[in-house]
């Protein structure tokens, strides 16, 4: 029960919630852009003139650590990621890469290009700060429990979003109405496989099925679907006979198996065979080559750079680029096909079911080095199409003296294209979260990549590196599918935590145990997957699989299974011996690491009756889910047995809960696996709230979600930050109650709230409707003070750039002396000092106008300077500076707080103490109030549990353990000694009663107005509560007369600008409901636009009117009156006369209306019913 | 018109005292009585506190505001306190501080000059007047066992170089105001309760029966005498009316096995104060007050027009 205080200084496990972002950035830096430089193909340029051949192709890169920019010394200084923050600059460091030239075939000329700041994520093996000590990061004026995984961006800190991804290298099969679209005769049905090359670049090709029989390969190139006939591919791709097709598409049937269990083929793949084959005959193409030449005269037009290749080159190459990508040989294509018909007959014939694609089984990530990759895939290959066509150009113009052969020449006209044009496309990236780019890179959305991390506080930070969002384009969708909580995801995405509201099931969150494979392994070392793929296969034919290669064994379901590794057929294993593989490959991988990967997933999909299509898919790819659990035919001595498993192979595997039962599972079920701990399946921000199971489930939602909106502590590094907003707690405290998670992740470090005194009662109506009654005196010594940080940056520069070449310093003006008593001699504002609303806090001096500009504080309340910086690269006169504001915010009516359960209220009144009830015994007056409606219908139960557990462990001075599931983990060491099956509220209530007070947590009250006892005991004891970032003081609007529109002369609305709140049709509805017409009019007419017109009723314009100067007279002054006003002259300009005007109060949009239809040459006239003339 | 004497005259027993903590009992008098006797020591016995700080440096980790919000919730020695002007009654003043009658300067120095962290408390603010000065709670500790180092209350750390320097205000206030000016950490009374066991209806109980039934009590008010098997009454203070024993008796069918009642004139109070001035003093000034506000009340009654005679006083007093 009770926590001990340990000093955990070791932020191992924080650092694990942020390892999927480091690694895949690190890998990025690694060897990914080594491969991704490779993988690029070179650009030839011909010149015709000269008979020469150019080759363009880019080579090594060279990535530096950030530095600071110094023109003059070789010496260069580290550029600290504290420093970007503070100077709103962004961490960057400069990439340089080798561009190679030959031309013909003569020496590799290798030139260094600069392709500009490429940005570096913090604690990368780029970053200064990877591996430093906690006390060398606070020396580089970071957090200590830092842990990177972000960009710095101007000086705003950027994380790339996690996003769902299809499967790579699985073939799924699908069905979709808009594939019976897509042309004539075409079905709803296909298979579809996300392919993966190993520059993580990916093709998506369909398999789409035909109502005829027949399937066509679908493949986008160059933004435009491309269809072809699944007989012709075949052929194609290996050069085999007719025979062999045919034999190799019906090997799922045999009719030896007529609808038994796992039969997956029928009688009519035979049919559809003979179709596929019959269709290439009709295209009059008959053996391979044919083929071959069929595919290159389609594709010779949009296959760039291969105008003069050979037919049969092209095809290869669409081949190599286009289909199926993650394999580089033909005959693992073609076995592959041959598997996705099957699949996609078995989908038809109805032996199989669809894959949902919404289904976590079925999904992947994308991780930020992997979106990064590929998007400077694109860029490069752009830039050196660019080059290309830039020298093609040069080389046409014959007016230039364009030397082909010299390459200082052709350097000149590369610079056209500037290289640093690919690092400034990922900064912007990384700045706005879009993709420019004309392909979409196989991905599902073109912006939203990346958000702010904000540090509103420590769990929303981090919440933004868990969050896995399912993509852009399912926001709008109005289905609500694939938003469902499937259970699938189970143990990888929390079911509680989860926004409500617009982004409800698409924004998940990954739990506290789930981890993202990577490209390094345990050690750290970057894997070689052809390594680990010949040692898995090493393994898997020593058990006895059948190898597909050389010859495909002519044999299906369920007789043998297909093994599938990464995407390639790789073998068959006979259905009896599977289980037994799927045994051993499952013990090699906890027990030896480096035969078999840790984290590899072994999808067995068991053969049944009309289920998922059965095979064996392995898959050691990175950016895929796993969590571990226990594997129980290993010893569990020291830990050996924890398993790393996926959610592809989780759905088929038996995994009981800790807890002893067997889960309701048959005999012949029996578990394999166990869970290591129930709450394994929360988010870290889920796992924070104490007792969660014993609460209703939305509750835990909503804490979830105020959790992130609490003002808290939020940072230690505060005063060398410079974020726009901050908010910050001043006093809080650690909980008495807690989740082991809460000690685990170092929470502590970042405390979100008090424990205040709750007593639950009715005391004074103003806690009615989840309002809640705070102690005046709690709050006068202390209580949920708070301040809001707010960052003022002026750039100078900026300024002056955009409006003439004009100098602008900072400097007080020597002539208007009352500036001096906000504004220090240098322009800007003392430290410390506070600043009224349209007072200065600092003065811009233009050298060229000689004038002086005095910046006024805007907003309605008084703040104080809490900080102010300047940049020392302009050593005289600073050009930037950042002037940090403090809002005081302490706590007034209005103001929200919350508990750790779901229970958000408003504070009604700041209560006089002696006016709280007091309890007789303690005399204690409870900090805050609120109301016992509260409680029954939301179920809160963990919220009472808090309030008596807290109690007991204040009196004894203890922290409380309040880990959720407490009762689902059996004993591991089955100690008797524990045998007290006691439960967890009587644990709680006796420890109440061995200290003097009431077994549920009661107490006799007093009324502090009377002093007379209340009727009832009431339930009173510290509960944990967070202040909610929404304050009033941000909210609050108000306006009686004010700023007007300029054409309607209507308030106009927005609170900044001291606007109105918007009176509309329906509060107008209401008005006239209850007959108050004399408070609509007013609100209406009176209060908004009210406007006295001149109208000319002879010819009942309103707009015709006009004022006429009267002349000045003489007029006498009589004294001590005002001056006689003259009466102002109007007259109509159409009639010319003043004798029909009369004034009439409309609303001035009325006139405005008129003069619009008048603008269309509509004439309104008006007719006065007490006209002059009438 | 002339009706029967309500006049009662409570009584007062004094059980403890001790310089921050009184126990005492009020006998022949209403909770009403009890009850703003409580309210006032708590909410409006006057004691001084810091209420203006002036800072001329400020670079350690912590926000001037909430520096200065430290140092008005730190206690001071306030006997003179309720000789004292209010800055808002002062006529030699403006309130600003300046004046001997209404309040008392303070200064702090603080600079960090080596590697250790440097506390600066309570201890190192240097009042202008030596009868106010911030509460030194080792006083009776100190006296006991000698040469403990003391360290006043901790206002702020500072490291190599950071520096804190001011000059604040201490002013008359109540705790009704703001609760840095509450003389009372906790002022509470209860009901002094008499109990009667029915011991005919207790003899019937077997002792199992009365054991189970002494202790279903959550504090120490019956105990079972190991010799007789009597439940006596030990403590029947500790008592919280909790009900518990009542509730217990009557689920093992003997209600009315004790006989609880409060006696309504009869009221133990429990004062802990914060060390600015003694628990009794807290008291005696709690009724002091009191009795001002009464007299307010009954001056102002039947001298309505009398205003000038009684100032401000009675007029608040009608104004309400």
């Amino acid at each position: 029960m009770v926590v001990k205080f340990s000093e955990n200084q070791d932020y191992e496990a924080l650092r694990e919630l942020f390892r999927h972002h480091i690694e895949s950035y690190d890998h990025l830096v690694d060897a990914g852009l080594e491969t991704l430089m490779n993988s690029i193909k070179p650009v030839e340029i011909y010149d015709s003139f000269t008979d020469r051949k150019l080759r363009i192709w880019l080579g090594k890169t060279e990535f530096y650590p950030p530095q600071k920019e110094r023109n003059l010394r070789t010496m260069r200084e580290a550029l600290l990621p504290s420093e970007c923050r503070q100077a709103k600059i962004s961490y960057t460091g400069k990439l340089m890469a080798d561009v190679c030239f030959q031309y013909d075939e003569k020496a590799v000329i290798r030139e260094k290009f600069n392709f500009g700041q490429f940005p570096v994520m913090l604690k990368s093996k780029l970053c200064h700060l990877r591996g430093l000590d906690p006390k060398k990061l606070v020396s580089y004026k970071e957090e200590a429990s830092e842990m990177g995984g972000y960009f710095i961006m101007n000086g705003l800190e950027r994380v790339v979003r996690l996003l769902i991804a299809p499967k790579r290298n699985y073939p799924m099969s699908m069905v979709r109405n808009s594939f019976a679209d897509r042309r004539e005769g075409y079905t709803d049905k296909a298979v579809v496989i996300r392919c993966v090359r190993e520059d993580q670049s990916s093709v998506t090709v369909k398999l789409y099925y035909l109502r005829n029989g027949s399937a066509r390969l679908g493949f986008w190139v160059k933004g435009k679907e491309y269809l072809l006939p699944i007989g012709v591919v075949l052929k194609a791709l290996i050069d085999t006979t007719d025979h062999e097709i045919f034999a190799s598409l019906t090997s799922c049937y045999s009719d030896k198996h007529e609808k038994g269990k796992g039969a997956v083929g029928t009688q009519l793949v035979g049919e559809r065979a003979k179709i596929i084959l019959d269709e290439v005959r009709d295209l009059a193409l008959f053996d391979h080559r044919q083929c071959l030449e069929h595919i290159g005269q389609h594709f010779q037009p949009v296959m760039e750079g291969m105008e003069k290749e050979k037919m049969s080159t092209i095809a290869d190459a669409v081949f190599k680029n286009y289909i199926f990508v993650h394999l580089d040989n033909n005959y693992d294509k073609f076995n592959l096909l041959i598997f996705m018909a099957q699949k996609l007959f078995s989908l038809i014939d109805q032996t199989s079911v669809p894959d949902n694609p919404d289904s976590l089984q079925n999904q992947d990530v994308l991780l930020p080095g992997q979106l990064i990759t590929i998007y400077m895939k694109e860029k490069l290959e752009d830039w050196l199409q660019k080059v290309k066509k830039l020298l093609q150009d040069e080389l046409s113009d014959s007016s230039k003296n364009f030397d082909f052969c010299s390459l200082a020449d052709v350097k000149k006209v590369m610079d056209k294209n500037p290289s640093k044009q690919i690092s400034s496309a990922i900064d912007n990236l990384l700045k706005t979260g879009r993709l420019v780019t004309q392909t979409g890179l196989d991905l599902q959305q073109r912006a939203g990549f990346t958000v702010q991390a904000e540090r509103l506080n420590f769990l929303r930070f981090i919440s933004h590196f868990r969050a896995v969002h399912r993509g852009a384009s399912f926001a709008g969708l109005r289905t609500t599918t694939v938003r469902k909580l499937l259970p699938e995801s189970w143990g990888f995405l929390c079911p509680v935590h989860t926004p409500d509201g617009e982004p409800c099931g698409l924004l998940n969150h990954l739990t506290s145990t789930c981890r993202i494979t990577s490209y390094f392994n345990s050690q750290g070392k970057v894997r070689d997957f052809f390594k680990i793929r010949a040692s898995i296969l090493s393994v898997l034919i020593a058990v006895g699989m059948i190898p597909s290669l050389p010859k495909l064994v002519q044999m299906g379901p369920p007789d043998v299974l297909n093994v599938i590794l990464d995407g390639r057929i790789v073998g068959y294993i006979s259905s009896g011996e599977v289980e037994k593989v799927v045994a051993h490959l499952r013990q090699l991988k906890v027990l030896s690491p480096h035969v078999i990967p840790e984290d590899l997933e072994v999808g067995y999909v068991p053969l049944s009756i009309c289920g998922a299509y059965p095979g064996l898919f392995l898959f050691t790819s990175p950016s895929r889910f796993v969590r571990p659990v226990r594997n129980l035919s290993i010893s569990s001595e020291e830990n050996q047995n924890i398993e790393l498993i996926g959610p592809f192979e989780q759905v088929f595997m038996e995994i009981r809960c800790p807890d002893g039962g067997d889960g309701g599972r048959k005999d012949e079920f029996p578990a394999t696996h166990e869970e290591i701990h129930p709450t394994g399946m929360l988010s870290v921000v889920g796992n924070l709230t104490p007792w969660s199971d014993h609460n209703q489930s939305p509750r835990n939602m909503y804490q979830c979600q105020m959790a992130k909106q609490t003002m808290a502590f939020s940072l230690q590094a505060i005063q060398f930050r410079a974020d726009q907003k901050l908010y910050h707690l001043q006093t809080p405290q650690t909980p008495i109650v807690r989740t082991s998670t809460y000690m685990k992740y170092n929470i502590d470090e970042y405390p979100t709230g008090t424990n205040a005194i709750v007593a639950v009662l009715a005391y004074t109506g103003y806690d009615m409707e989840d309002a809640m009654i705070l102690n005046k005196s709690s709050v006068e010594r202390g209580m949920y003070h708070g301040q809001i940080y707010q960052t003022e940056t002026i750039d100078l520069s900026e300024q002056s750039s955009r409006s003439s070449r004009s100098q602008k310093l900072f400097r007080r003006s020597n002539i208007d002396k009352s500036v001096r008593s906000h504004i220090d001699s240098d322009g800007l504002p003392y430290v410390g000092q506070m600043i009224k609303p349209d007072e200065p806090y600092c003065s811009i001096y233009d050298e060229v106008a000689g004038t002086t500009r005095n910046m006024k504080l805007k907003g309605s309340e008084p703040v104080f300077v809490d900080y102010v910086s300047v940049d020392v690269k302009n050593k005289k006169h600073p050009q930037k500076v950042n002037i940090r504001f403090r809002h005081p915010r302490n706590p007034v009516i209005g103001d929200k707080f919350s508990s750790r359960h779901g229970q958000k209220g408003v504070c009604s009144q700041l209560w006089p103490d002696v006016d709280m009830p007091f309890s007789g015994a303690t005399g204690m007056r409870p900090d805050l109030i609120i109301n016992p409606h509260a409680f029954p219908s939301r179920m809160t139960i963990a919220m009472l549990m808090e309030s008596v557990a807290a109690k007991g462990g204040c009196l004894n001075g203890e922290f409380i353990n309040a880990t959720p599931f407490k009762s689902s983990v059996k004993k591991r060491n089955a100690g008797d000694e524990e045998s007290k099956t006691e439960s967890l509220v009587d644990e709680l209530g006796s420890t109440l009663v061995k200290k003097g007070f009431n077994y549920h947590g009661v107490e006799v009250l007093y009324s502090g107005v009377y002093g007379t006892e209340l009727t009832c005991e009431i339930f009173i004891g510290p509960v944990y509560y967070q202040r909610l970032r929404h304050m009033v003081s941000d909210k609050y609007q108000v306006r009686s007369t004010g700023t007007v529109d300029q054409v309607t002369r209507q308030p106009i609305k927005g609170r900044k600008k001291g606007g109105g709140i918007r009176f509309g049709e329906m509060e107008r509805d209401s008005m006239l409901a209850h007959g108050a017409s004399y408070l609509l009019h007013d609100r209406l007419h009176t209060c908004s636009d009210h406007h006295i017109a001149d109208v000319c009723s002879l010819c009942g314009s309103i707009l015709t009117s006009t004022l006429v100067q009267p002349q000045k007279r003489a007029v006498r002054e009589i004294g001590g009156l005002p001056p006689g006003k003259a009466p102002k002259r109007v007259i109509c300009h159409a009639c010319k006369t003043s004798k029909g005007m009369e004034t009439v109060a409309m609303p001035y949009v009325f006139k405005y209306l008129a003069a619009e239809l008048a603008a269309m040459n509509i004439r309104m006239t008006l007719q006065l019913s007490n006209a002059a003339g009438a | 018109m002339e009706g029967a004497s309500y006049q009662r005259f409570p009584k007062v027993k004094i059980r403890e005292l001790r310089d921050d903590y009184a126990k005492f009992e009020l006998h022949d008098t209403d909770v009403s009585m009890a009850n703003a006797l409580r309210r006032v020591m708590i909410a409006e016995v006057p004691t001084i506190a810091i209420d203006l700080v002036e800072i001329e440096v400020n670079s350690s980790v912590l926000n001037d505001e909430f520096i200065a919000h430290r140092l008005g919730l730190i206690p001071l020695t306030s006997e003179r306190a309720m000789s004292m002007r209010f800055s808002r009654d002062c006529d030699a003043c403006d309130g600003d501080g300046q004046c001997e009658f209404c309040s008392v300067e303070f200064h702090l120095r603080a600079k960090c000059h080596s590697d250790q962290t440097l506390d600066v408390s309570s201890k190192d603010l240097y009042s202008s007047d030596h009868t106010v000065v911030p509460v030194d709670f080792s006083d009776s500790a100190a006296a006991a066992g000698e040469a403990l180092d003391t360290k006043g209350i901790i206002i702020v750390k500072l490291r190599r170089g950071q520096e804190l320097r001011l000059r604040a205000i201490a002013r008359k206030g109540i705790g009704k105001d703001h609760a840095k000016w509450s003389p009372a950490a906790t002022v509470t009374f209860m009901y002094e309760p008499s109990i009667h066991i029915n011991e005919d209806l207790m003899e019937t109980l077997t002792l199992e029966e009365k054991t189970s039934w002494v202790e279903s009590s959550p504090t120490k008010v019956f105990e079972l005498d190991p010799v007789t098997h009597q439940v006596l009454v030990v403590d029947p203070e500790a008592y919280t009316y909790d009900d518990e024993v009542i509730k217990k008796a009557e689920a093992m069918g003997k209600a009315g096995l004790v006989d609880i009642t409060a006696k309504e004139d009869s009221f133990i109070f429990t004062v802990e104060s914060t060390g600015a001035i003694k628990a009794s003093q807290l008291i005696l000034n709690a009724i002091d007050i009191l009795k001002q506000k009464l007299d307010a009340v009954r001056l102002s009654d039947d001298t309505v027009e009398a205003d000038d005679q009684f100032g401000e006083l009675g007029a608040h007093m009608r104004g309400g």
